[in-house]
């Protein structure tokens, strides 16, 4: 790749949410007057590819710094993100890092699903040239400073509200728990494994803060007044919800959005999305094909957070481990992040921005 | 009582293993003449006898099929002007016709002996036996080739960067088109001359196999040699989200 990238700071290894997704980028990619593939054509060859970076991203700081980095899709099949496919999912996951490893990457996040490396394999870690992320620290940083602006602008008191947390012992979801303990009126933490749940619960209520756990949300979900989702698996439903509810959607693919129906009485957003404010450009421009947001330079929190390491040039392995995130470093990476002009994102939903913001983005 | 049935798909079975056979006959004695071709590219004396040492190792590996199908009494077809394979065969001419090495080395090199080692490798593992050993070690014999010509052209593409990717673009969209046809999961354009009767891709089940996985295969293990080579991934992806799937 040398002959392409001259310096790489970061690398970004994701993976897509759905087949429908990977064929809208693929016809995008088709000549005018090819004809449009389906999803099984799509699916039949590019399960198979190997790790390829797809895109260079050039991002802008606030500072009057840039960075340059690179978007490296695994072709994870989106239909086989369970454990099932384990062995083979890692196995693309260790070569999109032997890959930008090879390109030179001084740090890279790995987005989504592919930080399974990261969570349950330290030992592969070991002696690579590349530092690497989850991207976890900032994501949840993002999530819990997005619910509290959310909250403010509803005109929900988090300090009398019950906050229901999905996903929670998780990774994202235990820093959440952590994060709001002590700020909310009551945490109502759920997951479907009771043991870790207990334990969270726990350790949680040593520090004095009002905290239950369930693995039956349905018990919770009529009692919260805001509500973090971010679990590993969608379509979670949720039978009764309080009217005026503030939801932040984080998980992927979306944990709640689409199995809510439409007479949904409150706010949703999706939550841990960053905005650089100094901009960003992609060269190819895909940003009409595959990183399409209501609001322009829309970024997951966890790629944000492997610029923001550029940035700073600190080329360490920032958030990895399971359940190791603090209060302290997400405070850390969030005002690094505001040093460099990435704010939250304005809230939306799949339908677009929120009505106030509406016109500012139209 | 326990009943044995007589497997009816015996016959069938046999008849893709004479379909596959054919094919890869047939894509050995093109390989055989391109690199002979080749040969007539070079002016390097040395690099000329390689070239004909190349052609003489293609020979081998039909013979070794050939003889393989005699023994066991496999009905091979051998047609190098059918379709695809006569269509890569008059791409390689042109390029060797204006003595373009490089534009050769792609076609015969990258192209050809990806689609070589993965689906030959498919079929070593499917079969299994002594015919599944025979396609493995040409299999690996194919590896050694593509592996040399990657670092020529690494060599060629650090000379003139954007001059070569242009170049590999075209050479890219004049052959693998026909190769994604020929290995789409209907014949894009017609029957390919080789397989008696119908398609053999319908039947690739008989012997644990499908065309999808196997093209699948073999276009990531291109993509692996692109990459290999140091053509940027973004363009590589482009290349093949435009072949006719
Ligand atoms: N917005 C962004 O930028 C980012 C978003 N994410 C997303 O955040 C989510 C969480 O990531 P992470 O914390 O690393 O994941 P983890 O695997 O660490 O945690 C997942 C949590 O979800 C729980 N869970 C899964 N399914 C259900 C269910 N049906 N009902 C209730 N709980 C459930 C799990 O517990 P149990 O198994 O016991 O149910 C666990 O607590 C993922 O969807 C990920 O894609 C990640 C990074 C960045
Ligand atoms: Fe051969
Ligand atoms: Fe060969």
């Amino acid at each position: 790749m040398d002959s392409t990238t001259a310096c790489l700071d970061f690398a970004a290894i994701g993976h897509q949410d759905s087949w429908k997704n990977i064929t809208r980028f693929v016809n995008g990619l088709r000549k005018p007057g090819q004809e449009r593939l389906s999803d099984d054509t799509v699916k039949n060859i590019f399960a198979f590819l190997p790790p390829t970076e797809v895109f260079k991203v050039n991002v802008r700081s606030v500072t009057g710094a840039t960075i340059n980095g690179v978007y490296v899709e695994t072709f994870i099949d989106p239909d086989k993100l369970d454990a099932r496919f384990g062995r083979h999912n890692l196995a693309k996951v260790l070569e999109a890092l032997n890959h930008v490893e090879k390109m030179g990457s001084k740090v890279a996040t790995l987005g989504g699903f592919t930080s399974i490396v990261l969570e349950g394999n330290l030992d592969l870690l070991q002696q690579r040239r590349t530092s690497l992320t989850t991207g976890n620290t900032l994501t949840a940083a993002f999530i819990v400073k997005g619910v509290e602006e959310a909250a403010e602008l509803v005109g929900i008191d988090l300090q009398a509200a019950n906050l229901l947390i999905i996903g929670a012992t998780g990774d994202i979801g235990s820093a959440c728990a952590t994060y709001f303990a002590g700020r909310v009126e009551k945490l109502l933490l759920c997951a479907r494994k009771q043991l870790p749940l207990q334990e969270l619960v726990l350790s949680l209520s040593k520090k004095q803060v009002s905290v239950h756990g369930s693995t039956n949300i349905a018990e919770f979900s009529r009692r919260a007044d805001v509500i973090i989702s971010v679990a590993s698996s969608a379509g979670i439903r949720l039978p009764k919800l309080k009217s005026g509810v503030l939801i932040c959607d984080a998980g992927y693919p979306k944990n709640l959005e689409q199995s809510l129906d439409d007479s949904l009485d409150g706010h949703l957003f999706h939550g841990g999305m960053g905005q650089v404010s100094g901009g960003f450009s992609f060269s190819p421009d895909y940003s009409s094909s595959i990183y399409e947001y209501p609001a322009p330079f829309t970024i997951h929190g966890c790629i944000l957070e492997a610029m923001i390491l550029a940035f700073e040039q600190r080329w360490e392995n920032y958030s990895s481990g399971k359940g190791k995130i603090t209060t302290e470093k997400m405070e850390e990476i969030y005002s690094l992040s505001l040093k460099h002009g990435i704010t939250i994102a304005p809230f939306f939903d799949s339908a677009g921005c929120w009505a106030p913001l509406k016109k500012l983005y139209a | 009582m326990e009943t044995v049935a007589i497997s009816p798909l015996a016959g069938e079975k046999l008849n893709v293993i004479a379909d596959v056979f054919s094919q890869a006959i047939t894509g050995e004695l093109i390989g055989m003449s391109n690199f002979a071709s080749l040969a007539e590219t070079i002016d390097d004396p040395h690099e000329k006898m390689e070239a004909v040492e190349h052609a003489n190792s293609e020979r081998m590996h039909a013979e070794g099929f050939m003889a393989y199908a005699k023994k066991h009494g496999i009905n091979i077809n051998i047609n190098l002007a059918g379709e695809y394979w006569g269509n890569v065969r008059r791409q390689f001419l042109h390029y060797a016709k204006i003595k373009d090495f490089i534009a050769c080395l792609i076609i015969q090199e990258v192209m050809l002996e990806s689609f070589a080692v993965s689906m030959y490798t498919d079929v070593g593992n499917a079969l299994g036996d002594e015919a599944g050993e025979l396609f493995l070690s040409i299999a690996d014999e194919e590896k050694e080739h593509l592996e040399h010509s990657s670092d020529l052209l690494r060599a060629a593409l650090q000379e003139d960067p954007v001059g070569f990717v242009a170049r590999f673009e075209e050479i890219h969209f004049n052959c693998m088109s026909i190769l994604a046809k020929f290995t789409a999961a209907t014949d894009l354009s017609g029957h390919c001359g080789v397989c008696n009767g119908d398609c053999m891709k319908g039947s690739l089940h008989h012997i644990d196999l499908d065309i999808a996985t196997m093209r699948g295969n073999a276009l990531a293990l291109y993509a692996r040699a692109l990459d290999n080579i140091g053509i940027p991934g973004e363009k590589s992806i482009v290349w093949i989200a435009q072949l006719p799937a």
